[in-house]
């Protein structure tokens, strides 16, 4: 007979008779009584290894008095979860990008920023998505056979992007694009040129609202138009005969002339919106000056706004570039450079869209941000954008739920870096559902901080913004 | 009148004549005068006096000439006190001294004679030209006796002269015992002038430090060894091995065991080690001694030799096995008051950074969740608690299994060990968590928990072998994943231990033809970390063998890199050992040769700070290599290995390696921030930080992810405030590169590593000690880093976890004679350099003074603010034991 002592865990338990003629099993029961450790999961240190069941005492050459350590615990054996959790990794491309937030960059085929960061811009209307989704595949008669392909490979961009994580070579839609427009198609060095992404901008605009024209000529415009047109009412004045014409016209952009005077958006539209211009007088019988000041008629659902930042330069023989500061604000009010008419209809959503955030202040003080709040009161309007971009008959501007407010939201900007409209970088900032921002650098993507946005505003050789875009704040009535 | 001698003044001695050449003709002359006319009365009457006796010197009469040495000679003596200028005799001496010199060749042989030679040998001093040694030709024709009564100066004078005439007469092979008699006077005279130094250089360039025993004393010792040990850093092999030896020599002769025993340990030299033990009767210090040799981190086995008392020898093994460290931890951490667990959120801080890090992700990321599973294992390490994987158990969901299910296959395995790094050194605890994990049929948690067990125990020895005998027989198990859990484990729980037993079982597995390639690199590696430093002839056998068996396509692989790796540990820092091992390693296939030669070099003269292996390893790097060369790496680190044993070395080879960031290839730039990680390793170096944080956002991103985790290396356990901001930073900046996510996630980790109490550094007592176990684990994941993808962004995370053989906590415990913690007021500042500095210097700087336990940054230093208790080492690192002054009176 010998005496052990066992230490297991912290504790140690002394002087354990072995009886050296019973196999180790014997002894495993004994430990099994102190411990409460059965015996199949003691494991017991011993010269050379583990104590095993069977063994023989005499080979161990145990000593009397001998220390011996035993480790095993009584508590229950681990399991694996029934359901194990799912890993990013091995989720299809799909299902990470949308964990990602925010969808794919489009690959820099050569020169192609200026379209890449376009469509990035575009892509965030999700009215426009869902319009071309519902796009017929079947080429309608007063469609031209590239506006077409153009639609369709819009179509397919953008839900391509939508699925994957890594950036996207848009060739499909670059190759369309050439063919709709040959000009992004000239070569310079056997390279492609570097185009005006303006020029882009509007020649996608134009064509989408040609093919996503309703089928039958009903009173609803197109949805592009519905979407991004606006009317704008102009009055026509000669100051030499004093003669006075109206007219109006439906445009897509707003512009926004930068002169020494201009340091802001407001100022800039609003320098826009007058113009001179020399025209055959009737009256008398001559070319003469007019002055032609113009007032928005209808507001859009997105207002888009053009820096006016290239102009010829006959001198040097190349489009210049203005590098001069405006400021944009992140919420841009448009109420004063409505007409009349539209004005008095505002009055109402503007009025009601005031209590609104009024209350919302008075209730909680502390939430600044009145924007914020205005999605979660305001469901109707902003359920579009919320949404996965269905867009909902009751959505429509001028809908009956919905009224515009003059009042409109930053959502993206294309910004341009570099001296001349041709060379450079343009780049573009769009806004998330999620209220992040991201900037698309061509395949590249990353978040950015809603303040650093409204720093693009120029004034440097940093990115300034090119084309603002503006979603309009609804209010249901 | 100025003190300084106008060299015009004078008119023998050639050098003088050509120096006034130059000045116009009339000048001297009108100084001269002018200089006669400025001498005082005092100064004109010993003008007057010297020159009578040099006349009187060459008088005939022998009584005359005697009385006139005589005069000449007191005037000399008496006013050698000061040497801020030249003295006033020998300046009026000097217009003599071709004079006298020319009479003393015309002497006969004669006392007299001798007198004079004395006084020409002073003469000498100022007058003798470069390199003729007249000073010491003129001293041994003169008299014997007292040189030191010629003043300091002199005597100075007389060693340099000493130095030059030896080597001339070395590489003549005359005789040198008239020197060495001279050598004898002078080493007497500077250690009893305070001027050990003085008597250090010069016999160390007589090459005869053994004179040194006979002359320190009580009042010297202290200082001439502190000037020996510091020399030794600078000091070519063999010489700084016998620098050692002598101080060595003398501690023990003044019984200052812990230095000895510091020393014993710098050489290696067990035979050493066990004589203080036997010279040293007080039971007490011995226990001190077993604290300093387990902080060392080496396998020592007492015998009744050393200790005679069983239950004595019992409790003092139980220290050397380091079994109270994780006691002793805990204890630092109450004190703290950082017992909270931490989780990774706590340390990343994403709440600092304005929305950018993505938040919103639904989905688990899998190679995120690794990432805190190895942040959460540093930060806790030791604790014994954690937030992850030690959540009470809830018996109905089993929660505290989940976070392990939150990883992915081989993650799993990181995660299960991640465990053992919680419960580090706390043995018995440890390894009942453990136990759960061995009942699991999945392959990778069980190899996880045979890495846990082999974590739990590092630097712990246990008679009862536990980790041996968990880990024993999964060695040979079918699943490879299995087979590399226990190897790994074995290989950080015995590391230094030089255990035959699991030689003989690791050993076959080298051969193995059927073997993997995983598993034989990391038998390969665990051999050389169980053998580190040993030199063992069979371990490199087998590594050699399984290194020339290998095929072209694994020699390819980049695990591969662990078998020359493993083979080097076995020199680490054993210098010229290392050649017949070398030469076998020109033989290897030419994929490897070079990496291998490099990794040689540079794992055995680690440490070392030798001058021409950096040289060697700075020629390779300067060659640009075509693509696929990878011995560039090595090399570089090798670099960093070999300097990074002082200061002065340290700060040059940052320096050069800022060069190679210039001018290398790529595969060098991608070394380089890991060689900069090591050299200042816990050591947050601004410089370098800078350096790194630039590199963090080079293009080539394999440099970026060594600089990212480099700056976790030098961090490390400091929770370093801006290089915790910078990573922060870094991973709002990388928040989308997966694998640049992953590795600032683990440098984070790294800074908060043991909630700062935790240092890598293998250097410690006062950076003179470096631990060869710890180097050996940081080199390890240095090479695992040349190559970042396949291995630690692979599935071989879990090298990481080959750092804790270099984690130890950063702490000054002063314990009673009991052993029972004891709060003492001590002063904590930066070190200051006293070596070879006169009169008792302070040792620390800007210091303030807080209650033990306190934490050690790097360079700094503790001392004790009460008389009360006496520390019975004068390195106050780690656990130190105090005795009551017997002496203190309470005021």
């Amino acid at each position: 007979m010998l005496t052990v002592s066992v230490k297991w865990q912290k504790k140690v338990f002394e002087s354990i008779e072995v009886d050296t003629l019973q196999p180790p099993y014997v002894f495993k029961a004994q430990l099994y009584d102190l411990s409460g450790v059965p015996p199949e999961r003691q494991k017991i240190m011993v010269k050379g290894g583990l104590l095993k069941d069977d063994a023989d005492w005499s080979t161990l050459g145990l000593k009397n008095g001998q220390k011996l350590m035993m480790m095993g615990t009584a508590d229950e054996i681990l399991k694996a979860p029934e359901n194990g959790p799912v890993f990013m990794e091995d989720l299809p491309e799909e299902e990470q990008a949308a964990n990602l937030g925010y969808s794919a960059g489009l690959v820099n085929l050569g020169n192609t920023c200026y379209m890449n960061s376009t469509m990035q811009c575009l892509k965030s209307v999700p009215e426009l998505k869902s319009e071309l989704s519902n796009y017929q595949s079947a080429r309608t008669k007063d469609v031209d056979q590239t506006s077409h392909m153009l639609t369709v490979a819009t179509r397919e961009l953008f839900s391509e992007l939508d699925k994957s994580v890594k950036a996207v070579a848009p060739m499909p839609f670059w190759m369309v694009l050439q063919k709709k427009y040959p000009q992004f198609a000239q070569l310079h060095n056997g390279n492609h040129m570097q185009q005006d992404a303006e020029e882009c901008w509007t020649q996608m605009l134009y064509t989408l609202s040609q093919s996503l024209k309703p089928p039958s000529p009903t009173e609803d415009p197109d949805a592009v138009k519905a979407l991004f047109g606006l009317n704008l009412r102009s009055r026509l004045h000669c100051q030499e005969s004093s003669e006075e014409s109206s007219e109006t016209e439906s445009v897509f952009s707003l512009k926004c002339h930068i002169s020494h005077e201009v340091n802001h958006l407001h100022e800039g539209l609003k320098h826009g919106l007058k113009g001179e211009l020399e025209k055959t007088s009737p009256a008398l019988g001559r070319t003469a000056v007019y002055i032609k000041e113009s007032l928005i008629d209808s507001l859009p659902r997105y207002l888009t706004v053009q820096f006016v930042r290239f102009f010829w330069k006959r001198e040097s023989n190349q489009k210049a570039k203005i590098l001069r500061k405006v400021d944009y604000p992140l919420e841009l009010d448009v109420y004063d450079l409505c007409s009349e008419d539209l004005r008095k209809k505002l009055k109402a959503p503007r009025q009601k869209l005031r209590d609104i955030e009024g209350q919302k202040l008075g209730l909680q003080a502390s939430a600044k941000s009145s924007s914020k709040g205005d999605d979660v009161k305001m469901t109707d309007a902003e359920g579009s954008s919320n949404g996965s971009g269905e867009l909902s008959s009751g959505d429509q501007p001028g809908g009956a739920s919905s009224h515009m407010t003059g009042i409109y939201d930053l959502v993206s900007v294309l910004t341009h870096k570099g001296r001349s409209a041709d060379s450079g970088h343009y780049v573009s900032w769009v806004k998330q559902e999620s209220g992040k921002w991201v900037q698309y650098d061509d395949a590249n993507t990353s978040l950015q901080r809603e303040e650093d946005i409204t720093k693009l505003s120029g004034g440097g050789d940093w990115h300034m913004a090119y084309i603002v875009m503006y979603k309009a704040r609804l209010i249901s009535m | 009148m100025a003190p300084t001698p106008d060299p015009n003044s004078v008119g023998g001695g050639a050098k003088q004549d050509e120096a006034t050449l130059k000045v116009p003709s009339k000048d001297p002359k009108k100084k001269d005068e002018k200089k006669d006319e400025d001498l005082s009365e005092e100064d004109l009457e010993l003008k007057q006096n010297l020159e009578l006796y040099v006349e009187r010197v060459q008088d005939p009469n022998p009584d005359l000439q005697k009385a006139a040495l005589e005069s000449m000679r007191q005037e000399i003596r008496a006013s050698t006190s000061s040497m801020t200028s030249v003295p006033k005799p020998l300046k009026f001496l000097r217009p003599h001294y071709g004079t006298l010199k020319a009479f003393h060749e015309t002497m006969a042989d004669s006392d007299l004679k001798k007198y004079l030679s004395d006084i020409l040998s002073v003469l000498a001093l100022t007058m003798s030209a470069e390199g003729e040694r007249e000073s010491l030709s003129f001293r041994l024709i003169g008299t014997e006796g007292d040189i030191g009564s010629w003043g300091h100066e002199y005597v100075r004078n007389l060693a340099g002269e000493i130095a030059q005439e030896y080597t001339k007469r070395q590489s003549e092979e005359a005789s040198i015992d008239d020197l060495m008699e001279l050598v004898q006077q002078i080493v007497a005279f500077h250690m009893k002038h305070n001027a050990e130094t003085e008597a250090v250089d010069l016999l160390m360039d007589v090459e005869d430090l053994d004179l040194l025993l006979e002359h320190v004393d009580k009042t010297n010792f202290k200082r001439t060894c502190n000037y020996l040990t510091s020399a030794a850093k600078y000091l070519p092999g063999p010489d700084d091995m016998l620098v050692l030896d002598i101080s060595y020599m003398i501690y023990m002769k003044f019984e200052e065991y812990p230095n000895a025993l510091q020393i014993a340990l710098f050489l290696d030299n067990a035979q050493y080690v066990k004589q203080v033990f036997t010279s040293c009767t007080d039971l007490l210090k011995k226990k001190q001694f077993c604290y300093m040799i387990a902080r060392h981190g080496i396998t020592f086995d007492l015998d009744d030799e050393m200790v005679a008392d069983d239950d004595d020898r019992e409790a003092l093994q139980d220290i050397v096995n380091n079994t109270k460290l994780s006691e002793g931890y805990l204890t630092l951490a109450r004190d703290i008051e950082v017992m909270e667990a931490k989780t990774p959120e706590d340390i990343y801080k994403a709440h600092l950074l304005d929305g950018r890090a993505s938040s919103g992700a639904s989905a688990d990321s899998a190679r995120q969740n690794l990432a805190a599973t190895f942040v959460n294992a540093f930060v806790n390490a030791g604790f014994g608690q954690d937030k992850l994987m030690t959540v009470p158990s809830d018996s109905t969901t089993g929660s505290s299994g989940n976070w392990l299910f939150k990883n992915k296959e081989h993650g799993k395995t990181s995660a299960a060990a991640s465990l053992g790094m919680i419960q580090l050194w706390d043995v018995d605890s440890g390894l009942s968590q453990l136990d759960k994990y061995f009942h699991s049929n999945d392959n990778p948690i069980i190899a996880g928990a045979l890495l846990g067990v082999g974590i739990v125990n590092c630097g712990i020895k246990n008679d009862c072998d536990p980790a041996l005998a968990l880990l024993g027989d999964y060695i040979d198990k079918e699943d490879s994943s299995v087979r590399i859990g226990a190897i790994m484990g074995l290989g950080i729980s015995y590391a230094g231990s030089q255990n035959d037993q699991i030689r003989s079982k690791l050993s076959p597995i080298l051969n193995d033809a059927k073997a993997p390639l995983d598993v034989i690199a990391f038998a390969s590696l665990s051999l050389g970390m169980i053998y580190v430093g040993s030199c063992n002839e069979e371990v490199a056998q087998s590594i050699i063998f399984a290194l020339m068996d290998r095929s072209e396509a694994e020699l390819g692989d980049a695990l591969t890199r662990f078998l020359p790796l493993g083979l080097g540990l076995l020199y680490l820092g054993k210098q010229e050992s290392v050649e017949a091992t070398a030469e076998v390693s020109k033989t290897f296939n030419e994929k490897i040769r070079k990496y291998c030669d490099m990794t040689l070099l540079s794992c055995a003269y680690a440490g070392t700070g030798n001058v021409l292996k950096v040289q060697d390893l700075l020629a390779q790097c300067g060659e640009h290599l075509e693509k696929g060369d990878i011995h560039q790496g090595p090399a570089v680190l090798g670099l960093a290995m070999v300097a990074m044993s002082e200061e002065l070395g340290v700060d040059m080879e940052i320096r050069s390696l800022e060069r190679m960031l210039q001018y290398g290839e790529q595969n060098i730039r991608r070394a380089v921030p890991l060689a900069l990680g090591l050299l200042c390793i816990s050591n947050p170096k601004v410089t370098v930080m800078d350096t790194l944080s630039r590199l963090s956002h080079d293009t080539d991103s394999e440099v970026a992810m060594a600089a990212i985790i480099s700056l976790g290396l030098i961090g490390a356990g400091t929770n370093n405030a801006r290089i915790a901001g910078m990573l922060r930073n870094l991973s709002s900046y990388y928040y989308k590169d997966a694998n640049l996510l992953f590795c600032v996630r683990i440098a984070q980790g790294l800074v908060h590593m043991g909630k700062g109490l935790l240092t890598l550094s293998p250097f410690h007592s006062e950076r003179f000690l470096l631990s060869p176990t710890a180097l050996a684990g940081i080199v390890t994941l240095l090479h695992a880093c040349l190559d970042m993808k396949p291995i630690i962004l692979g599935k071989y995370h879990y090298v990481l976890y080959f750092l804790v053989l270099a984690m130890q906590p950063r702490m000054m415990l002063t314990v009673d004679e009991n052993l029972k913690p004891l709060s003492v007021p001590v002063r904590v500042g930066q070190a200051v350099d006293v070596v070879g500095q006169a009169g008792r210097p302070k040792t620390i700087t800007g210091f303030q003074t807080h209650s033990t336990p306190v934490l050690l940054a790097a360079g700094e230093r503790a001392e004790l603010a009460t008389d009360k208790y006496i520390p019975l080492s004068p390195i106050l690192e780690g656990f130190i034991i105090l005795k009551e002054n017997p002496d203190y009176r309470e005021e």
